[in-house]
């Protein structure tokens, strides 16, 4: 394991620009040391994602990406027969001498990234994004993989994973997973950072940000966050807001800036309405008072 | 606290978990043994993450584990814990009183009630009778009934395809199969359809007192629909909201009935739809739990705080919804008009607005439901 210490990890996390605070770097931590998937948990924006590409880079080991979708199947996430070059082949070949071993052969098998990821030889990170948006059946699937790292494929047999591959399950929680799929899996849920780290974490990725621009813009989220809104923003907005207020040139917010940005932070028609006139005045003095309290 | 006293107290602290109602398994005990002798034992924040990601695995789990965790391990002053088992015995002991003496007074007005009716057994007269009017024996009756009419429910296209003889979509895998035969001439043919699946079903039933006959009855309903398979989700409100599917998958719906009424409602402050119906919008609807669902609220649409929020929130809901079907069982009343000042703000989100006061008007929500499509009238 390359990491013996969660403060190693933590090191490794930061310098591949990534902030994770105690508990996601604890959790990730036991994931590689009980060699087991980690669900993680959250609100959209949090990082969650992130999460696993920054692990991939700290490992320096391959990432490789299952973004789920409903209606997702094992012929595009595990593997499927290359059926025109099959086709070719039986065509080519003289009537009668092919046989059905040859043709559902390693050289006709299409391999999507479940089976990649099983199949490796070098440590890779697996990542299944959004699993909450793929189906049950998908996820009972998923069970046989995630316990055994194996795979079977009626016509080769079971391919074992000689390296098990670091998993991240990503979910919003759309819907609660099944029980079998939490049980084997680690599972760790990611609120919002601190204020502190949120800082940190706008002035890490939006490099040459001015030190007060990036904490008036924290602490303006924040707030947002405590509205009753839509759809609360996540770190990637504050992210987003940021780069887009230093690309303006600004050194502080403004009511005036405030309101032409805004659609980088809310995406929601109503959350933009809600956040108008003294609402909007009152959060921007009230993050203009917190970046002043700290003496920036 | 020593290292090694902690991992003794692993054991015992999963046993802790289990009695405030988290479940936690015997692999779970011992992933947090090996987790805990992975990291830092003299760091408490390292111990708390690795029993809390190794110990739980939902959301609403957490604060209960936060107030085991300090009660067991720092020793802390805290609230006492909240142990479910034992308040939930203890809410449907008085509920159940409360709904026994209720029904004698039923009984009582049924035996002073029209004889001629008394004397009918008829099934039809049965599918007919105002679910308010009806006795015990009656009522048990018409239950059996529902069973059949839930199983309609309402479906959509699935992104999956299956094999299907007059299939859209040429099925490559079985194609290629059976052409090894003829020499790769795909004779055969092998065609493959998008499948049918349930479309989500969220159910919102005002429980609050003047619903009360009506809401048992759709209880009884829902929990048939719970029955037949998943993506179906059932809330109750009264002045709050609460989420009854975990309870109508496991237990018996009267006693699901008589935990709702007691977390929903307080007594003679009246029915808060509007506020309800936020609340769902906020924890759920962000969750995307109505989206692309047929919503059904059932209630009679008195709003004791401010029509307008019933009318915005609505409007919120409908936006994600497949479909609202609004179940008033007031309009079973042939002279009934939707004047309350709640029923009046949400009909212009509603697609379909029925009645649901006996058996009969249950067949037609169960037909509409399976054949409802996407049609809002605002």
């Amino acid at each position: 394991m390359a990491f013996r210490t969660i403060d190693e990890l933590d090191a490794g996390l930061r310098e591949a620009d990534y902030l994770p605070d105690r508990g996601l770097a604890t959790a990730l931590f036991l994931s590689l040391a009980l060699e087991k998937p980690v669900l993680l948990e959250g609100e959209a924006g949090v990082g969650k994602t992130e999460a696993a590409k920054a692990l991939s880079t700290a490992l320096d080991a391959r990432l490789i990406r299952l973004q789920c979708y409903e209606g997702l199947d094992v012929s595009h996430a595990v593997y499927e027969w290359n059926y025109p070059r099959q086709l070719l082949h039986i065509r080519a070949a003289q009537e009668g001498t092919v046989s059905e071993e040859e043709l559902f052969g390693p050289e006709f098998l299409i391999r999507r990234p479940l089976l990649e990821a099983i199949d490796s030889d070098e440590q890779v990170v697996l990542l299944i994004d959004e699993i909450d948006r793929a189906d049950e059946e998908f996820e009972a699937f998923l069970l046989e993989i995630l316990s055994d790292f194996q795979i079977t494929i009626p016509e080769l047999g079971t391919i074992r994973a000689r390296r098990k591959p670091a998993v991240v399950l990503t979910s919003n929680r759309t819907r609660e997973l099944h029980d079998a799929l939490k049980r084997r899996a680690l599972f760790h849920w990611i609120g919002h950072p601190s204020l502190e780290r949120e800082v940190e974490i706008v002035r890490l990725r939006v490099p040459g940000i001015p030190e007060r621009l990036a904490m008036e813009a924290a602490a303006f989220v924040r707030g947002l966050r405590g509205l009753d809104l839509a759809k609360p923003p996540g770190v990637a907005e504050t992210i987003d807001w940021a780069q887009a207020l230093a690309a303006l040139g600004r050194e502080e917010i403004d009511a005036e800036v405030v309101e032409q940005t805004l659609g980088s932070v809310l995406k929601y028609r109503e959350d933009i309405e809600m956040v108008r006139d003294e609402t909007l005045v009152s959060l921007i003095e009230e993050a203009r008072a917190t970046a002043g309290k700290t003496g920036v | 606290m020593q290292g090694t006293a902690i991992v003794r107290h692993v054991v015992t602290f999963g046993r802790v978990l289990r009695e405030v109602g988290i479940e936690v398994g015997p692999g779970r005990v011992a992933d947090a043994m090996c987790g805990l002798n992975a990291v830092d034992l003299t760091r408490q924040e390292d111990v708390y993450f690795t029993l809390r990601q190794t110990l739980v695995s939902r959301h609403d789990e957490l604060e209960l584990f936060d107030r085991a965790f300090v009660a067991w391990f720092l020793r802390g002053p805290v609230a006492p814990l909240v142990r479910q088992k034992d308040r939930r015995r203890f809410a449907d002991g008085t509920v159940r009183d409360t709904l026994e003496s209720k029904r004698d007074e039923e009984e009582d007005v049924f035996e002073s009630g029209d004889p001629l009716e008394r004397g009918a057994s008829a099934h039809e007269l049965l599918r007919e009778k105002d679910f308010a009017e009806m006795t015990p024996e009656e009522f048990e009756r018409v239950r059996r009934l529902m069973a059949a009419i839930a199983r309609t429910r309402p479906r959509r296209t699935s992104r999956r395809r299956a094999p299907d003889p007059r299939g859209d979509r040429l099925d490559l895998r079985r194609l290629c199969r059976s052409s090894l035969r003829t020499g790769g001439d795909p004779i055969e043919q092998a065609w493959k359809a998008r499948k049918t699946v349930h479309r989500k079903l969220v159910v919102l039933c005002d429980v609050s007192g003047s619903m009360d006959a009506y809401a048992r009855a759709l209880l009884f309903y829902l929990h048939a629909i719970v029955g037949t398979g998943s993506g179906v989700e059932a809330f109750a409100f009264g002045t709050r909201l609460t989420r009854l599917t975990p309870d109508l998958a496991t237990r018996d719906p009267e006693a699901a009935l008589a935990r709702a009424t007691v977390a929903t409602v307080d007594w003679g402050s009246g029915t808060r739809i509007g506020a309800s119906l936020g609340e769902f919008n906020a924890i759920y609807g962000r969750r995307a739990l109505s989206r692309g669902a047929v919503v059904v609220i059932v209630s009679d649409g008195w709003e004791r705080d401010d029509p307008d929020l019933v009318g915005r929130e609505m409007a919120k809901l409908a936006r994600a919804a497949y479909a609202v079907v609004w179940v008033n069982p007031l309009k079973g009343n042939p002279e009934y008009q939707p004047l309350a000042g709640g029923m009046r703000a949400a009909l212009p989100f509603v697609d379909r607005f029925l009645p649901g006061h006996n058996l009969r008007s249950l067949e037609e929500l169960g037909a509409v439901l399976a054949g409802i499509e996407r049609r809002h009238a605002a």
